[in-house]
C-alpha cells in the first residue's frame, strides 16, 4: 500500500514537471510580441523605445530556460508572478477563482454520479424494455448536445420561462444549480453507459449464476453482487470525465458570469496574458494529476484483486 | 420413508427459444432421486444434462425463453407453472446447487465469509452474527484448513480446489434436501478431483441429502453414485443402478462410452477407442433413434419411430433401443 501510493506519487511527480515544461513552451511559442500589447494596455503610444522598455521590465531578453527556470520556482513556492494586463498578483486572483471552479467541479461530479447510477440502474432492471430505451436515449441526447447549448437551454428553462432560478452570478446554492446541472449533462450521459454496460456485463458473470442458485432476488444481485464489481471501473471513468470538466468550465463560467479559473484562462488568452495563462494551465494540468492519483487510490480500495498485487 | 422419491421427473421436454433459434435440448426424460441416494445423469457436452437439471429451477441465462412441459415434482410439489417467486424460494433453501468451474463461481470482490453467511441470513432466519458462526461452521465441514482466517479471504487468494469446497459449504448453508452438482470436479487437477467427490459423498451421506451429479466422468460415476441415467442426443438411451449399467451396459451408446474409457492394459500409443461419428444438432426433434446414424446394431427400423425406454430382460434397468429390446424378448 504504501509503495503503491510513494510510486504513483513519484510518477505524478515526473508528469507534473513535464506538464510545467510544456505549460511554458506552448505559452512562449505562441505569435505576437507581449511588449507590444503591454505597453497599449499602459495607454503609452507603443513606440520602439517603450517597448524595449518594457521587454526589459518584464525579462523578455533573459534565455528561455532562465526564464522558465524563474517561473518554475516561482511557481513552486506559489507565486505565479504579476497580470501582465491588469498588474495585479495572479496568485491572489487564483485563490478566489480556484474556489468558484471547485465549487463548480465538486457539485457537477456530485449530481453526474447520481443522474448516471440512477439512468444505469434503471435500464440494467429493465433491460432492452422502456426504461432501458429511455435512458439510452437520454444518453445518446445528452453526449451529442454542445455544453454551451444546454446551458443556454437551461438559462431559457429555468430562469426565463420558469424563473425559477438566477441565470448568472455566484450568490449561494441557489446561483449553483444551473451551473452545476449543464456541466454536469455530459459527463452522466457518459457515465450511464458506463453503469448500463458494466452492470449488464457483470449480470451475465458465472458468479450470477451462483447467487441467483442461493435464492436471491434481481434487486439484491444487482446491487450486492453487481455492483461492488462496476466500483473500480466508475471511478475511472469518473475520474476521467471530472478532470475533463476543467475545460467545461471554460466554455460554462462565462455562460453564467462566474469568476473562475475557466474564465480567467480564457481573458487570459485573449488578451495574452501570459502569467494567468500559464498558472491556469499548470493548475488544470495538476488537478487532472492529482484526480488520476485519488482515482487509483480508490480503485485500489475498491478492488482486493489489485489490492493483492500491492500489499 | 422411501416411498416417495424427493425429485421426480416425468417425460420432462425443454425447448429454448432465443431470438433467432429455437432447440430442444431435453426431450421426454424420466428419473427420480429419493434421500440419501446420489444419482449420475451422464453424458456427452451439449446432451442437454445441465439444462434438464437447472431449467426446471429457473437458473437459465437471461435472454432466453425456456418453455418446460412434463412434469418435475420436488417434495411432491410441481414445479412446472410455479411462479418465478416460487420457485426462487426453493433454490438455496431446498436445493443446493454447484457449479463446474469455481474460478468463476465467486464473486471477485466480495468476502468468502459473507458469500456464505448471506445463505444462512436468507434461509434460515438467523441474525448476521449467528451468520458468520454457521459460515465458519460450515467451512470447517467442507474440510478447509485456517477456517477463520479464510472466511476474511477473497476468491482470487484460493486455489481451484479450495474454492470449490468453497462453493460447497454455499450450497451447503442453506440446508437443502437436494443437491445439485454440474460437473463438480471437471475443472479441477486430477488429485483434486478425487479430494472434493470424496467431500461430496461424504457430506451428501452424513447430511442424508439427495444428490444429482451431472458429468461425464465414468470414474466419478463409478465412484459416487447410486443410479445413472445416460443421455444421448436430449434423451436418455439407458438408466438403471450403477452396477448393472457399468458392469453390463446394454444401449450400444453406453457400451461406446464405457469402451471409450482408456484402460491400464492398453498397450503404450495404441489408438483411443471413441464413438464414430458426431452427435446430431438439437435443432429439431429427430424422428427415430438418434444414435442411429453412428450405431453398430442399426437395421433401418431405427430411423421409423423413436425407441421407448422399456425394462430390459432386468427389471432394474431400463434402455431405450429396439435391437437390444428384441433380443431380450426373443431370448
Amino acid at each position: 500500500m504504501i509503495h503503491f501510493i510513494s510510486k504513483r506519487l513519484k510518477h505524478s511527480l515526473v508528469l507534473l514537471f513535464m506538464a510545467s515544461l510544456v505549460c511554458f513552451t506552448l505559452v512562449v511559442s505562441a505569435p505576437g510580441n507581449v511588449a507590444v500589447l503591454i505597453a497599449e494596455l499602459r495607454g503609452a503610444v507603443a513606440t520602439p523605445g517603450y517597448v524595449e522598455q518594457v521587454a526589459e521590465e518584464i525579462g523578455l531578453h533573459k534565455p528561455l530556460l532562465m526564464r522558465y527556470v524563474d517561473w518554475l520556482g516561482d511557481a513552486v513556492r506559489g507565486d505565479f508572478g504579476i497580470s501582465y494586463r491588469t498588474g495585479t498578483n495572479v496568485s491572489a486572483d487564483l485563490a478566489n477563482r480556484m474556489f468558484v471552479t471547485g465549487t463548480l467541479i465538486a457539485g457537477s461530479a456530485v449530481i453526474a454520479t447520481l443522474i448516471s447510477l440512477a439512468l444505469g440502474f434503471l435500464g440494467a432492471f429493465w433491460p432492452y424494455k422502456l426504461p432501458d430505451r429511455v435512458s439510452r436515449g437520454l444518453a445518446l441526447l445528452g453526449a451529442s448536445t454542445p455544453t454551451f447549448f444546454v446551458g443556454a437551454l437551461m438559462i431559457y428553462a429555468f430562469s426565463v420561462t420558469f424563473q425559477l432560478l438566477p441565470s448568472f452570478g455566484f450568490n449561494g446554492p441557489k446561483s449553483w444549480i444551473l451551473p452545476w446541472l449543464t456541466v454536469a449533462v455530459l459527463p452522466a450521459a457518459v457515465l450511464s453507459r458506463v453503469v448500463r454496460v458494466g452492470l449488464e456485463e457483470a449480470m451475465t458473470s458465472p458468479f450470477v449464476l451462483t447467487a441467483k442458485s442461493k435464492g436471491l432476488g434481481r434487486t439484491a444481485i444487482l446491487f450486492r453482487e453487481a455492483l461492488p464489481n462496476i466500483t473500480p471501473l466508475f471511478i475511472n471513468a469518473l475520474g476521467t470525465q471530472v478532470g475533463l470538466m476543467t475545460a467545461t468550465a471554460i466554455i460554462v463560467e462565462p455562460l453564467f458570469a462566474w469568476q473562475g479559473l475557466g474564465d480567467y484562462f480564457l481573458a487570459g488568452v485573449r488578451f495574452r496574458d501570459f502569467m494567468v495563462v500559464q498558472a491556469c494551465l499548470l493548475i488544470f494540468l495538476t488537478f487532472f494529476i492529482v484526480v488520476n492519483l485519488i482515482v487509483d487510490l480508490a480503485v485500489l480500495l475498491t478492488d482486493p484483486r489489485i489490492r493483492r498485487q500491492w500489499s | 420413508m422411501h416411498d416417495e422419491p424427493l425429485l421426480e421427473v416425468r417425460n420432462l421436454t425443454v425447448n429454448l427459444l432465443t431470438a433467432k433459434s429455437a432447440v430442444r435440448p431435453v426431450d421426454g426424460v424420466s428419473y427420480s432421486v429419493r434421500q440419501g441416494e446420489c444419482l449420475a445423469i451422464v453424458g456427452e457436452s451439449g446432451s442437454g444434462k445441465t439444462v434438464m437439471n437447472f431449467a426446471p429451477l429457473g437458473l437459465m441465462p437471461t435472454g432466453v425463453t425456456t418453455m418446460l412441459s412434463g412434469s418435475v415434482k420436488l417434495e411432491g410439489r410441481e414445479l412446472i407453472g410455479l411462479p418465478e417467486a416460487e420457485i426462487q424460494k426453493l433454490r438455496g433453501k431446498s436445493v443446493g446447487f454447484i457449479f463446474q468451474d469455481p474460478m468463476s463461481a465467486l464473486n471477485p470482490v466480495r468476502r468468502i465469509g459473507r458469500q456464505i453467511a448471506e445463505m444462512a441470513e436468507l434461509h434460515l432466519d438467523v441474525t448476521p452474527r449467528a451468520a458468520e458462526a454457521r459460515a465458519l461452521e460450515l467451512v470447517k465441514l467442507v474440510g478447509i484448513s485456517d477456517p477463520v482466517a479464510r472466511l476474511r479471504q477473497y476468491p482470487h487468494e484460493l486455489s481451484g480446489g479450495l474454492r470449490q469446497r468453497i462453493v460447497i459449504a454455499i450450497a451447503l448453508a442453506g440446508e437443502p434436501k437436494l443437491l445439485i452438482a454440474d460437473e463438480p470436479t471437471t475443472a479441477l487437477d486430477v488429485t483434486v478431483q478425487a479430494q472434493i467427490l470424496r467431500l461430496l459423498k461424504d457430506v451428501q451421506r452424513r447430511l442424508n441429502m439427495a444428490m444429482v451429479l451431472i458429468t461425464h466422468d465414468m470414474g466419478v460415476v463409478a465412484g459416487a453414485a447410486d443410479n445413472i441415467v445416460v443421455m444421448y442426443a436430449a434423451r436418455a438411451a439407458e438408466c438403471g443402478p450403477v452396477d448393472k449399467v457399468l458392469v453390463s451396459p446394454r444401449h450400444p451408446y453406453t457400451q461406446g462410452l464405457i469402451n471409450a474409457i482408456p484402460r491400464r492394459e492398453d498397450p503404450i500409443g495404441s489408438e483411443f477407442r471413441g464413438l464414430p461419428g458426431i452427435p446430431p444438432t438439437l435443432g429439431a426433434p429427430i424422428k427415430g433413434c438418434a444414435l442411429a446414424p453412428r450405431c453398430e446394431l442399426a437395421v433401418p427400423a431405427c430411423s421409423n419411430s423413436r425407441p421407448p425406454l422399456v425394462r430390459s430382460d432386468d427389471s432394474a434397468v431400463l434402455v431405450a433401443c429396439p435391437v437390444v429390446n428384441q433380443g431380450k424378448a426373443a431370448a
